[in-house]
């Protein structure tokens, strides 16, 4: 092979194995391993990952960053074909009525059909809205599978918490609604 | 040509029936082109309730008439691309649909270079220059008598 064509396969070859290496450092820079999820149980209090997602009924966006400095917040993750996460809904749309307007509760709709989730709300009587992560994208960043996973959001942004335990509920509800 | 001749008959003989694939899909067929989005599987390999309920939408598409792309196009719109056990062709997805063929050319070119220069390699060099006739002439006498 002629030397300077022998150069540029060279060069190609490096170039190659240099953009590869780059992929797996940008991958591994942007692999959350198990989110908001694991920085609790590591005891940290990470600010809520931000997300803007369609509403499920349709009625425009949720921007959670909006909500910032604003209200604390309640975060369900939740899908129609997941049966643990009616009684979790449900307490929380008891907890909802309690709480009124000091607390913001969202639903997160996650790898799931939009028209089943919304028959879904309608046959269990969840009021609270919900908006639609089809994809599972911002469940990820927060712990990914499996679901129900429920977060409480102080009103400066910071997660106090996830519910692990029954207990947990009414505890965090009232740290976050004192924040 | 007449070497083409089996591909063109080949691609004459499949085009219909996957115009009928695409008009007509069946379950069976999509459940291994979809995935079910719990379980990193494709649907046929599941029996998770998440994959039921996409089981459940594909079954009442294909009642309501939808072809196979209408039906791919409505679970990408819901689940997103990576819901397709391929990747799409466009954008990012194309990397990987050409990425294996631009390997296997540059492979095959490798392959045809090197074998090109083991074959060279190979060659009998060149022995010296002939011999003298009348040694030649004495060396296969000296040879007859040795083995007669």
């Amino acid at each position: 092979m002629a030397k300077p064509a022998r150069l540029a396969a060279q060069g190609l070859a490096v170039a190659l194995v240099v953009g590869l290496l780059a992929l797996l450092v940008w991958r591994v820079a942007n692999d959350n391993g198990k989110g908001v999820a694991q920085a609790l149980e590591d005891g940290a209090h990470p600010t809520a990952p931000a997300f803007d997602l369609p509403r499920l009924d349709g009625r425009g966006r949720i921007d959670l960053a909006s909500l910032r400095g604003k209200k604390p917040i309640v975060l369900d993750f939740w899908a129609s074909w997941c049966v643990p996460c009616i009684h979790e809904s449900k307490r929380l749309e008891v907890a909802r009525k309690e709480y009124g307007d000091r607390v913001a509760f969202i639903g997160v709709d996650t790898k799931d059909f939009s028209s089943d989730a919304r028959q879904w709300q309608k046959k269990h009587g969840i009021t609270y809205p919900s908006v639609h992560d089809g994809s599972g994208s911002v469940l990820t960043k927060w712990g990914g599978l499996p679901i129900p996973r429920i977060f409480f959001v102080a009103r400066s942004g910071k997660v106090v918490g996830e519910l692990i335990v029954e207990e947990d509920l009414p505890r965090y509800l009232q740290q976050i609604a004192a924040s | 040509m007449k070497r083409l001749f089996p591909f063109v008959l080949l691609a004459l003989l499949l085009a219909p029936a996957a115009r009928a694939s695409e008009r007509h899909p069946s379950l069976a067929e999509l459940e291994g082109e979809v995935m079910c989005p719990v379980c990193e599987t494709t649907l046929d390999q599941s029996s998770s309730p998440a994959a039921q309920q996409i089981k459940r939408v594909i079954t009442n598409r294909i009642a309501a008439g939808d072809t196979k792309t209408q039906i791919k196009d409505r679970l990408v719109a819901e689940y997103g691309d990576a819901i397709l056990a391929a990747p799409p062709h466009k954008g990012f997805g194309l990397l990987a649909w050409w990425l294996p063929v631009v390997g296997i050319l540059i492979a095959a070119v490798v392959v045809g270079i090197g074998a090109r220069r083991w074959a060279r390699a190979r060659e009998p060099t060149p022995v010296g220059p002939p011999l003298d006739p009348a040694l030649e002439q004495r060396l296969d006498d000296e040879l007859r008598r040795f083995e007669g």
